[in-house]
């Protein structure tokens, strides 16, 4: 709540026409709008262009905002708007599903940039490992992109269900449902690993 | 146990997402069902290789890019204009009315109700005085309120008036809303309110004839036709009213007042510069007899007896102007 406090006052300067108080707010959420457009698009470019027209629409409608709901499952809920209209529109992606490229077309390794901490890690295995990554990857992008949207908030963005749904417009319940079939499908895709 | 329904619940509990109470049961279901078991293993190694694809920092370029990027389309973006902050700021306050739907029907159910009883009283209202205005106004007729909760001022129509023979009592037969009866007698108030309405209101010519006779009938007898309205009424039927007997009734009616009343005075006068019907026209001139010195009578005297189509009422107006002095 302490943390809420000055998040609100600048939600209200910046309804206001502050500025100042609009860019305090950019800086505390970009991190996590980019992080959340790179993984789900893997594009930089896509990412960008994401960021870009979630925090100007952000700026457009702020004045709508009713502290109803957090300024973060509202931030959220347009950049999840984007990203699905995004994934709905790439429906063909590229193959090489662990590269995503950079702004400059330069791919980028997903899988080789993180380091493997464990003891017993070698090559070997940090090539298993960069395989595995890429199936992965594969499975999560035959999944319909609700169901990616869900499997991403969950799984790796660590949301609630009952937050997934308000962002996405839908119940908990739904959102639950949409996640069981979402792993059905995946263990399904990714049973010849095992 | 439905495996189908554990399945679910397993992958709820796998996120942290399953209730209390329902961690008991699973886990004793567990125990019991490799089903289960198999199941929970398998979803357990989908969230191992699931982190096998990271998600991974933005770089600082990229954020650093798209900060600058961002910062330069909002200075490009125009101010809003008037009218949009004016619509930002109505949808807001309709949304916040929206927000607080027992307000809002408090709201709406208060302005029903205030509405509703502002009605009623406004019909109230002009029905009292819809029936106030049944009285003549020219003759400055005041409807007199009614004692003993007698519903006059509620009363339509009056269907009969008949006096009970070798008595002094009256029966009145009136609707209000559905046919109701009075009886009383003619010193009564309620039932004098109903003779004058019944005077002036009553379709029924027969009607109409028993009300003015009765009440003209109390007014030669002197009783009491002073403080009460029954000398307008009479007044009134006497002016306006269709049948010649009727009117002849409430001259007669009349005749104790015409010396003393110059409002009476005046009403004979125009009876008998008015009245199509020559035996009222005659009665009003031997009423008017004992003021023959009155000017406004000499006057209409004289106009009677020099323009009245009836050559018997102009000779007794002159009859009747001969006896004055003054003239001669």
């Amino acid at each position: 709540m302490q943390e809420r406090a000055p998040e609100m006052e600048l939600i209200r300067q910046a309804q206001g026409g502050s500025r100042a108080a609009f860019d305090a707010l950019v800086r505390q959420y970009e991190q996590q709008v980019l992080r959340l457009a790179l993984h789900l698009t893997g594009s930089e470019h896509d990412a960008e262009d994401i960021y870009q027209e979630a925090f100007l629409k952000a700026f457009r409608y702020l004045g709508n905002f009713r502290f109803e709901c957090s300024f973060y499952t509202w931030i959220y809920r347009i950049v999840t708007n984007l990203c699905l209209d995004q994934m709905r529109r790439r429906k063909t992606r590229r193959e090489d599903h662990a590269v995503v490229l950079d702004r400059s077309g330069d791919e980028i390794d997903l899988l080789a940039s993180v380091s493997d901490e464990r003891a017993f890690s070698n090559p070997a295995k940090e090539l298993d490992r960069k395989h595995m990554g890429e199936k992965i990857q594969s499975a999560l992008e035959k999944l319909t992109p609700r169901e990616r949207m869900v499997f991403e908030l969950k799984h790796y963005q660590g949301l609630r269900l009952r937050t997934i749904g308000e962002m996405l417009n839908t119940t908990e319940e739904t959102a639950k449902n949409t996640l069981f079939r979402a792993t059905k499908k995946l263990r399904t895709q990714l049973a010849e690993l095992r | 146990m439905n495996c189908d329904l554990m399945h679910e619940r397993l992958l709820a509990a796998a996120y942290g997402e399953l209730q209390d109470d329902l961690v008991h049961e699973l886990e004793r279901h567990m125990s019991d069902c490799p089903n289960c078991q198999a199941e929970e293993a398998q979803l357990q190694a989908l969230k191992l290789l699931a982190d096998a694809y990271p998600v991974l920092e933005p770089e600082p370029n990229l954020v650093a890019r798209s900060r600058m990027r961002l910062e330069e389309a909002l200075d490009a973006l125009p101010p809003l204009r008037w009218y949009e902050r004016m619509m930002q700021r109505a949808g807001n306050n309709i949304a916040r009315l929206q927000g607080m739907p027992v307000a809002a029907s408090l709201l709406v159910l208060i302005g029903a109700g205030a509405g509703g009883l502002g009605g009623f009283r406004m019909a109230e209202i002009r029905a009292a005085q819809a029936v106030n205005q049944t009285v003549p106004s020219a003759l400055g007729v005041q409807m007199q309120p009614m004692a003993n909760g007698t519903p006059a001022e509620e009363t339509i129509n009056i269907s009969s008036v008949v006096r009970q023979p070798n008595s002094g009592m009256v029966e009145v037969r009136y609707n209000h809303v559905v046919p109701e009866r009075i009886q009383g007698s003619l010193e009564d108030p309620a039932i004098r309110q109903l003779l004058m309405l019944a005077s002036e209101n009553s379709d029924s010519e027969g009607v109409r004839d028993d009300s003015v006779g009765l009440l003209a009938a109390e007014c030669r007898a002197g009783h009491g036709c002073q403080a009460t309205g029954i000398r307008d009424a009479l007044m009134a039927a006497l002016l306006y009213d269709r049948n010649v007997e009727v009117r002849r009734k409430a001259l007669e009616g009349l005749e104790p007042y015409v010396t003393q009343d110059v409002q009476v005075r005046d009403a004979v006068l125009e009876a008998l510069m008015n009245d199509p019907d020559p035996r009222i026209r005659t009665a009003a001139v031997n009423l008017l007899q004992p003021l023959e010195a009155d000017t406004s009578v000499r006057e209409v005297l004289y106009s009677v007896s020099n323009s009245d189509r009836n050559p018997h009422i102009r000779t007794v107006s002159r009859q009747v102007l001969s006896q004055v002095p003054e003239i001669q």
